[in-house]
């Protein structure tokens, strides 16, 4: 049985849908991410999920509760870390993981679960003292504190420094290892494609596709790309007319091809059969983040956060 | 109290006390000014004809103590709300087994409690330092000013149930307050008050309270009509509240 089952979920504020029949399932112990262009349901889609949205259609069943009807049974459950919610400005680390525990039937031992996010040291600090990556933590660890079966975790990195995204990252990866399914929204690939055994792409509240990352990035026809600025114009039709070639588009005078791995060869065969030089030739492997901007037409910041 | 109720109003208790401008107006404040007025103003407790024979020291006794509550209802309060919903205090609670309804009853809990000690030094001040007696009726000196506290703070979580900012909350807050306070006779006593700015002191919960303190203060048993209209402003306004409160 998934841990979350999700049917034709549809959501409409002031007559525009900003989710649409969005359909997926997450597997115990899997870490589901979900990605897409500011705007696209993303936030959304998780807090309905939560039960703090009421759908207007479609079914939502998670570990068997309804997040609205079954409120006791779902906040027990599951945990979440929202985005842009915070803490009293004075509240203290200890107070804050201690107070939390104390609303849960069958809490974690808070000391235990700071030591395990790095906030051992920082017990008697107030909120507005933590720096972003040690309230990020804390965040988690309220998320946690209540040993949930899922733990929901809304843009986790947003506004962090690469160092303590990393740091988030292991979080996050400790959150599985101990069982926990963990739901990830984020707009960062390298995030999706590092921690994520599936992904959901969301785009202007549909879903635009559901694979692990290897799948999303072969399903955009490639796992190659290359980038040259020809000597002299090549056609887009004479690259297409190649075996390996998928897709062929222009960034100014930057010619980027994309292809299987017989590609490169076949593209430079051709250029040097028409006596064309390929200038600041690049060969990449085509990253989440190149399969991202393909199905979501390119953009990744449409339209305020929903 | 089950232990999450326990744990919230002790962790926004704490809070409270630990910022400074809201434990000293909650606190000290009413006690400080009493004393202030008392050692500054010359004549302060003499009798005054204008108040019946009474000092002003007497009179304002009862005044502070209903300014301190005020302080705490309208101008902590609210704005206390509004912080918690501009962070999505209230919002993260939701996703807890504890209803933010708590979080709201531990609020109240501690602006209630704190101002019962703000009174209680006020009292101190004024039997201590300028001889003022205890008051006569000190039961319904008691229950007339937790009434009058609850209808007071009741007034300031209404104040405080749909402000999405701290800044929001303050001016509506103030904006209750202020008036409030004219009507309560901060300014004008309301022995010496006109007829018209009278009646309406006598509907507002401030008003009536500062009428039915001073009575039990000298021995007189509150009014019903006083201690009806305080009621009556702690229901309605707590009714309202239920119904207009946003958790988010």
């Amino acid at each position: 049985m998934p841990a979350i089952d999700v049917h034709g979920l549809t959501k409409a504020y002031d007559g525009v849908a900003v989710v649409d029949d969005v359909s997926f399932s997450v597997a115990e112990s899997e870490i589901f991410g979900i990605v897409g262009p500011n705007g696209a349901g993303k936030t959304t889609t998780v807090e309905t999920v939560a039960g703090l949205r009421t759908p207007d259609r479609g079914t939502i069943d998670v570990l068997g509760f309804h997040p609205v009807d079954d409120r006791a049974e779902i906040t027990e459950r599951v945990g979440v870390q929202l985005q842009e919610s915070r803490l009293q400005d004075r509240i203290r680390v200890r107070e804050a993981l201690e107070l939390y525990a104390s609303f849960y039937r069958a809490p974690r031992d808070w000391r235990e679960l700071a030591d395990r996010f790095d906030l051992g040291g920082r017990m008697g600090t107030a909120y507005k003292d933590l720096s972003g990556g040690q309230k990020q933590r804390l965040a988690v660890a309220l998320a946690l504190v209540g040993a949930p079966r899922i733990a929901i975790l809304d843009e986790l990195t947003t506004g962090l420094d690469p160092q303590a995204r990393r740091s988030a990252w292991e979080t996050v990866e400790r959150i599985r290892d101990d069982g926990t399914t963990v739901v990830l929204v984020t707009h960062f690939m390298e995030e999706a494609e590092r921690l994520c055994d599936r992904i959901m792409v969301l785009d202007e509240g549909r879903v635009s596709a559901i694979d692990t990352p290897r799948g999303l990035v072969a399903g955009v026809g490639g796992a190659r790309i290359l980038r040259f600025r020809p000597s002299h114009p090549i056609g887009d039709g004479d690259l297409l007319a190649l075996d390996d070639v998928t897709r062929v588009t222009r960034h100014d005078a930057q010619v980027v091809v994309t292809g299987g791995d017989d590609m490169v060869q076949q593209v430079t065969a051709l250029l040097a059969h028409r006596g064309v030089v390929a200038h600041d030739l690049r060969v990449e492997q085509t990253s989440l983040e190149d399969a991202y901007l393909t199905m979501t037409g390119g953009s990744n910041d449409r339209r305020e956060t929903t | 109290m089950t232990t999450a109720t326990m744990h919230l109003t002790r962790a926004e208790g704490r809070l409270f006390l630990r910022d400074p401008a809201m434990s000293f107006f909650g606190v000290v404040f009413p006690g400080l000014l009493l004393a202030m007025l008392g050692w500054l103003y010359p004549g302060f407790t003499d009798p005054a004809a204008e108040l019946g024979g009474a000092s002003y020291l007497a009179y304002y006794a009862p005044v502070t103590m209903v300014m301190g509550i005020a302080t705490l209802g309208l101008m902590t309060l609210p704005p206390v709300l509004g912080t918690y919903r501009q962070f999505g205090i209230l919002r993260r609670l939701q996703t807890t087994p504890v209803h933010p309804a708590r979080l709201l009853g531990a609020q109240v809990t501690v602006h209630l409690a704190v101002s019962v000690v703000g009174g209680v030094i006020a009292m101190t001040v004024a039997v201590l330092g300028f001889d003022l007696g205890l008051p006569d009726l000190p039961v319904w000196f008691a229950a007339t000013y937790v009434l009058g506290a609850a209808s007071i703070v009741s007034l300031g979580v209404l104040v405080g149930s749909r402000a999405r900012r701290t800044s929001s909350a303050q001016v509506l807050g103030m904006a209750v307050f202020f008036p409030m306070l004219l009507f309560a006779g901060v300014w004008i006593p309301r022995s010496v008050m006109p007829d018209a700015l009278l009646t309406i002191s006598d509907l507002t919960p401030m008003g009536a309270m500062v009428e039915a303190l001073g009575n039990a203060w000298v021995g007189a048993t509150p009014a019903a009509t006083d201690l009806t209209v305080i009621a009556l402003w702690a229901a309605a306004a707590g009714l309202l509240s239920v119904w207009m409160f946003r958790w988010e």
